[in-house]
Parts: structure tokens; C-alpha cells; sequence
């Protein structure tokens, strides 16, 4: 089905505004709920990959809409994930290598939004090190642990969709 | 495996094509899409503060009577007290309008004051900011100063269609220029926003403070607008010195860390004040959109 990444776009918001009421309830203490790269992996498991190429860039946009970072940092580093995860999708076979990748991918995006954001900011980026270190760490923690409830909804709407398993052998 | 592999590339080249004619694209095209995305999380972002709103509503629905009535009583005192502050002013205002024709002072900027509600608050080492449930619609437009009370709350920074990001005065990307209380002189300082530290509250500079600058004995000193640059009104607060103020490198003059007066994180409602007439602040900050 043609427009799967769309609605799976819609099935996955609540989720990224989930995050975000999390991220409201965390405002005083720094630190960004960030579950958007987590987002990407069931998908990039089944969906084809222009699909997942398109469900990416949504993802990566929908987080920089309201922040202030360069335009497309995050939705194109996302894409690339997505070329890369939808031509390797034996490493997401098995749930401990997803949960793995799931970290993994979301310490990469974290790491990607936070250097561009320092890019465009005013103050110099030398004494953040810290602060980058303990959202990494975060980011990773939540990758892995939020991927399973969000791969659940995200496999079940593509159940509903018609799109095909994944594939047992690469 | 082969064409999966050969079509991994044929990928990959095309980003890396996307990617140069995104950089190349008219900015125009690069503000559309983030306006189109941010406009499909509005509504979302309604529902959320509605919900708030809602939950908010039925809590107090959910008290008694005679609650009710001790909060009316208590609000009829304040009132009484405000009415008698209000004949006051209006003696001051009177006051202030005669000294000002004498003296033929510029009239300072004028404002209408729009009230919002918060519908999101979003903090990171290098943005602190709040989402309001008013933008475009309502007449907000970027560069407005945001207010709760006579206290300074931030600045609008981009305005959609029904909402409005709204840059705290933490934020790195706020600036202005402010008095300090307790110096006579009414020498100028520059108060700006700084990366927040890890886990740690979000403060602000207080930068340029006059060498002979010795605050107030007992009490923390106060910092407030000075109204210049037609940005923010004068003589708001903007927060508090926190502690004892530091020589800098130059050593010309002292910087000291700003405590906002509030907590920025626990607001739930503000006034965006909208000029009545478009000031130069606002006129530079269109189209920027990372200030």
C-alpha cells in the first residue's frame, strides 16, 4: 500500500506528542524526551524502502518543526539512517538486536540534533559536553526501552495496512 | 543481495542529491515545509491544553461548598484592597501624563496586551522555550515581549497561525539591557540567556555591571527593563542577582548570574504584549527564525 508511511506517520504522533508532555514535565532539569529515532525501526523493518525513507524525513521534520534547529539536520540524518537500516534488515531480526539498534539509532539522532543545535546558537558549545553526555545516555535508555510499545503500535497499524511481514531471511 | 545492495546506493546517491539541492533551495521553500509541519502539531498541541484546561476545570468543580465561599470572601477583601490601589494610580497616571507635558517626553511605546494560555514548555542545554495557544490569528507577532505580571516571562520568536514559540529570558538566544536596583547611577547592564548546565536550572548573564556596584544589604538585587530599543516596557523585573557579582576577564567591570523572579516552567497562562506599532526590534527579527 502506497500511502502506509503516511498513516503510519499518524499511528506514530502520539507517541512523538507523548514525548513531547514528557519533555514538558522534564523542562526543568534540561533534558529532551527523544523518541524519534526509536520511532524508525519497526518501520524500517517492513516497509519498503522509499516507504521508510519518507516515514523517516516526516519523523525528522516533525521534531524540528517547533526547535530551533537548522532545517533538515535531523530529517536528512534520519533518511540516511533509514537507507541503511531498510538494506540491512538482518541487524532488526531478532528483539535484542532491535533493542540494540533501537538504542543505537537513537544516540545517533540525539547526537545529530544536539550538534546542529549548538551550530546555530549563540553561546559557545565547549561546556556542554556534559550536558551532551547525560542526553546521550538518556536518549539511549529510552531508545531501548520505548521501541517495544512503540514497534507494538506501529506493527499493529501495519497489520491493519496490509503491508507485508518482515522477511525471515534477509 | 546484489540489488539490494545496488539499491542501497542508488539511495544513498540520491540523498546526497537531495541533500545539496536542499541546501541550495530558497530558504522560502526550507520555511514552508518547517510552517507545514508545525502547523500539523498545532492542533494536537490545542487538544493537550485543552485537556490541561479541562482536568483543571472538573478539580475545582470537585470542591466544596464552603470552600467556594471562604475563596469568594477572600476575593471580595483583595478586591476592596485593589480598588482602593487603583484610585491611587490613577492619581500617579494623572500625575505622570501632567510632568510628561511639561517636560514634552517622548511617549513610550504603546501595547495590547493578549493573553494565553501555555500549552508546552520545552527545555534543552540550548533552548528554553514555551509554546503558547495564540499566534497569528490573535494578532501576536514575532519579537513581542511576553510578560506575566510585572514580571518579564521571554520574547516571541516565531508565530504560527494559532500558536507561538515564546523564547524564555533563560534562553541563550534572549537579550536586553536592564537596571539594577540599588544603583542610583541607573547605569545600564546587558542581561542575556545562557546554556543551561546539566540537570541544573536554567539562569541568565547579568554582564557589564559597574566596578563600584554593591548590592543592596539583605536582600537580593532586583533587575528591571529599562524600556530602551522599544522592546520591552520599562521597569519590569526581569529577575534577581543570584549571589555575589565576579570580576571578569577584562576586569573593567563584574558579571553575576540572573534568577528569574518566577518559575518560568510553572506558568500557565501569559500576556504577549503586541505593539501597536511595528518597532525596528520586530522589523529585523522577520524572517529570522532561529532568534
Amino acid at each position: 500500500m502506497g500511502w502506509a508511511w503516511l498513516i503510519l506517520v499518524l499511528a506514530t504522533y502520539p507517541w512523538i506528542l507523548g514525548a513531547d508532555l514528557a519533555s514538558d514535565t522534564l523542562a526543568s532539569s534540561s533534558l529532551v524526551f527523544f523518541v524519534t529515532g526509536a520511532c524508525l525501526i519497526a518501520p524500517a523493518r517492513r516497509l519498503r524502502r522509499w516507504q521508510a525513507v519518507l516515514f523517516a524525513a516526516c519523523l525528522g521534520f516533525l521534531f524540528e518543526a517547533r526547535r530551533p534547529i537548522p532545517d533538515g539536520a535531523l530529517a536528512l540524518a534520519l533518511v540516511a539512517v533509514a537507507i541503511y537500516l531498510s538494506s540491512n534488515r538482518q541487524l532488526l531480526r531478532t528483539t535484542p538486536g532491535m533493542l540494540r539498534v533501537a538504542a543505537a539509532v537513537n544516540i545517533a539522532a540525539c547526537l545529530c540534533w544536539f550538534v546542529a543545535a549548538a551550530y546555530v546558537s549563540p553561546v559557545p558549545a565547549g561546556e556542554q559536553f556534559g550536558s551532551l553526555l547525560l542526553q546521550l545516555l538518556f536518549a539511549g535508555v529510552i531508545g531501548a526501552v520505548g521501541v517495544i510499545p512503540i514497534a507494538l503500535t506501529q506493527n499493529s497499524a501495519m497489520d491493519r495496512l496490509g503491508v507485508p511481514p518482515a522477511p525471515e531471511t534477509p | 543481495m546484489d540489488q539490494n545492495r545496488q539499491g542501497a546506493r542508488a539511495s544513498y546517491v540520491a540523498l546526497a542529491i537531495f541533500v545539496a539541492a536542499w541546501i541550495l533551495l530558497p530558504s522560502a521553500v526550507r520555511r514552508f515545509n518547517r510552517e507545514a509541519f508545525a502547523e500539523f502539531q498545532a492542533p494536537a498541541l490545542h487538544l493537550l491544553g485543552k485537556s490541561r484546561d479541562l482536568a483543571t476545570f472538573w478539580e475545582k468543580k470537585s470542591r466544596s461548598t464552603e470552600e467556594l465561599a471562604a475563596a469568594g470572601r477572600d476575593l471580595a477583601r483583595i478586591n476592596a484592597a485593589l480598588e482602593i490601589k487603583l484610585n491611587a494610580m490613577d492619581d500617579v497616571r494623572r500625575e505622570n501624563i501632567r510632568l510628561r507635558e511639561i517636560t514634552r517626553y517622548n511617549v513610550p511605546a504603546e501595547y495590547l496586551s493578549v493573553v494565553a494560555r501555555v500549552a508546552s514548555r520545552d527545555s534543552s542545554s540550548w533552548w528554553q522555550r514555551i509554546v503558547i495557544r495564540k499566534g497569528r490569528n490573535d494578532g501576536i507577532r514575532p519579537g513581542a515581549p511576553v510578560v506575566f505580571g510585572n514580571t518579564v516571562v521571554g520574547r516571541v520568536t516565531a508565530v504560527h497561525l494559532t500558536t507561538s514559540e515564546v523564547d524564555l529570558v533563560t534562553s541563550p538566544g534572549f537579550r536586553c539591557t536592564a537596571y539594577l536596583e540599588g544603583d542610583d547611577q541607573n547605569r545600564i547592564v546587558l542581561v542575556n540567556g545562557v546554556a543551561a548546565p546539566s540537570l541544573g536550572a536554567a539562569k541568565a548573564r547579568v554582564s557589564v555591571i559597574p566596578h563600584d556596584y554593591s548590592m543592596p544589604a539583605g536582600q537580593p538585587a532586583r533587575v528591571y527593563t529599562t524600556g530602551m530599543g522599544g522592546v520591552f516596557p520599562s521597569r519590569l523585573t526581569l529577575g534577581y542577582l543570584d549571589g555575589g557579582t565576579y570580576s571578569t576577564q577584562v576586569g573593567n567591570f563584574k558579571e553575576s548570574l540572573l534568577l528569574p523572579s518566577r518559575d518560568l516552567y510553572n506558568l500557565q497562562e501569559v500576556s504577549v504584549l503586541v505593539p501597536l506599532h511595528q518597532n525596528p526590534g520586530e522589523a529585523l527579527m522577520q524572517g529570522d527564525q532561529f532568534q
